[in-house]
């Protein structure tokens, strides 16, 4: 067979023909972007050691995503450091409003198939959607990064991911990547590469696919990987999987799959929607790096275009973009969120991690198509959060409680 | 730097979640280490952070570090005193984080130390000893090592630059 997907990619950017799992190599990078919270960090890192060059201003980034409306003066004084740090690189900055980095990098052509990307934000890993090695890395490695063109990697290993059968018409691609993680936990993925094989995989539309990758990091992999498929970038291969038997190679058969919730405090911790049907909900947020694109917002409208949201339910939707929220308006839907009384927020991280509101008051229970749940994520360790898709997230926002995965065909 | 002396343990009993380590909104109001070492397992385990003191060695039971790739998980638990975490396994970025800045991690099964008991940890033979038990690991690689003798990652590359004209490619 051929080798796996990630070895080739990190040969490729090594000068060598081959490589192997658990080698440490040292691996030139194609693009290195930064988000605004760690920014100043690594500018500070920056003046610590004497740096002040990047390796190629063209393909530097520093996006402002995570405090797009800055909340209390500290962060303000944060982002003006960026701002400053960004310019004095002579970097492409995204100006806040412009969206989350993970959602522009895609429509911008950043993860371009088998480049290495580095991102100073876990869910970097969304570039696994068009097979781009995009990695997260903390403020020093892309400081490193920055400077040289280079990092240093561990080979990882790599598992696959044979998914067969079709869910439940109300099932969405992050209820597959829940299922699957609530069905072997976090342990097979670790530190691994994931490469999704089979026809579901195959017929993800681009949206989805992003949602797919972006939830490796959950899974605990260092990337994952989706096929190639139509309607997607030229430059994509088709990923082959290992021989029947191989105990990398892990066989879903999906067929029926209910949609999926995560209750709290971890995305691992999900079981199918009926489990907690009829539970209370009084925060609904849309948006995020993982269901925050056109399909998401166009779902989340659809479904608000036939109900109001409940009295008493803060129902929050962000844009992943700024060219999102554009086609959101054009499209109407918009137009339609707001007459069913929910919240349209600036593009960015919005809600997703307490840097920005709206913060849960403590006793909330709220309902969010983000990435994770973990104890305090959104500002306020009082408040509970459950994760489900934009399709589970509008209906209880009409309800005020979790639906009933019957209730959701429409 | 290699044998350590003299650590003490401190328990861990549950995952811990790089929001666990220090909750996102504090990174985004402080790049000073010490002032988010005050917030270190402000959610996760309150009243954690005003207990621990230099040369503590974090022993947890289950995964550690995973989530968000912020630096500052790192840098807020060095500055709280912390020099090593022993774990099962770790978030693959917390890791990475953690050898860059000098934090020691080490993968190991089962650490049953207790809370308090104190430890000598030596990185050359993979061997960390307390009263109860001596547990050897595969130790870590030479380049780790010496990333966390030179200062870290970037005083490594710091010292690269200041001898090399131009940047060229390692390999």
């Amino acid at each position: 067979m051929n080798s796996p997907f990630v070895e080739e990619v990190i040969a490729k950017h090594a000068d060598r023909d081959s490589i192997h799992e658990g080698e440490l190599v040292t691996a030139r990078v194609d693009r290195v972007y930064l988000q605004d919270g760690n920014s100043p960090t690594i500018s500070k890192l920056f003046k610590k050691h004497g740096f002040s060059d990047v390796f190629d201003q063209e393909h530097v980034g520093v996006f402002f995503d995570h405090s797009v409306l800055s909340p209390d003066k500290h962060i303000a004084a944060r982002l003006r450091e960026a701002e400053e740090f960004a310019e004095s690189l002579g970097v492409q900055v995204f100006r806040a409003g412009e969206g989350i980095s993970h959602v522009v990098a895609l429509e911008q052509g950043w993860y371009e198939p088998g480049t290495i990307v580095i991102g100073s934000d876990s869910h970097t890993c969304t570039g696994g959607a068009t097979q781009c090695l995009a990695l997260g890395m903390g403020a020093s490695d892309c400081a490193a990064a920055m400077v040289t063109g280079e990092t240093w990697l561990k080979v990882p290993g790599t598992v696959w991911l044979d998914i067969k059968g079709r869910p439940a018409a109300s099932a969405r691609a992050r209820d597959v990547v829940m299922h699957v993680l609530a069905e072997l936990g976090q342990y097979p993925f670790m530190y691994k590469s994931i490469e999704w094989v089979g026809p579901w995989a195959e017929d993800l539309s681009l949206d989805s696919c992003a949602s797919v990758a972006n939830l490796g990091v959950e899974m605990g992999a260092k990337c994952s990987f989706l096929p190639q498929g139509k309607d997607r970038p030229n430059g994509m291969v088709s990923l082959h999987k290992p021989e029947d038997g191989d105990p990398r190679l892990h066989r879903f058969n999906i067929e029926g799959l209910p949609p999926m919730i995560s209750k709290p405090n971890s995305p691992g911790n999900s079981v199918p929607l009926d489990e907690c049907a009829g539970l209370k909900i009084n925060y609904v947020f849309i948006g995020t790096c993982t269901n925050g694109r056109l399909e998401d917002i166009a779902e989340a409208a659809s479904v608000l275009a036939q109900g109001k949201v409940r009295q008493k339910v803060h129902c929050l939707v962000t844009p992943g973009s700024q060219k999102v929220y554009l086609e959101a308006l054009e499209k109407g839907y918009i137009a339609t969120l707001m007459r069913a009384g929910a919240i349209i927020s600036p593009p960015g991280c919005s809600a997703c991690l307490g840097t920005q509101g709206s913060i849960p008051a403590s006793g909330d229970r709220v309902l969010s198509t983000m990435n994770r749940n973990f104890l305090g994520r959104m500002g306020n360790p009082e408040a509970e959060i459950f994760l489900a898709s934009p399709l589970v997230a509008a209906h209880t926002a009409i309800k005020g409680e979790i639906p009933n995965s019957t209730e959701l065909v429409s | 730097m290699k044998e350590i002396l003299n650590l003490r343990v401190r328990r861990i009993e549950q995952t811990i979640s790089t929001d666990d380590i220090i909750p996102g909104r504090y990174k985004h109001m402080y790049t000073d280490a010490k002032e988010l070492a005050k917030h270190v397992f402000e959610n996760a385990i309150p009243g954690f952070a005003v207990t621990l003191q230099e040369r503590d060695v974090i022993c947890c039971s289950d995964t550690f570090g995973i989530g968000s790739s912020r630096e500052q998980a790192v840098s807020s638990l060095l500055a709280a005193g912390v020099i090593a975490v022993i774990a099962p396994s770790f978030g693959r970025i917390f890791f990475r984080n953690a050898w860059n800045l000098g934090l020691i991690a080490l993968e190991i099964p089962s650490p049953s130390f207790a809370e308090k008991e104190t430890v000598n940890l030596d990185l050359i033979k993979g061997e960390i000893a307390g009263n109860s038990e001596t547990i050897n690991f595969q130790p870590p690689p030479e380049k780790m090592l010496e990333m966390v003798e030179q200062g870290g990652l970037l005083a490594m590359l710091e010292k690269r630059l200041a001898t090399k004209p131009t940047i060229i490619l390692s390999n």
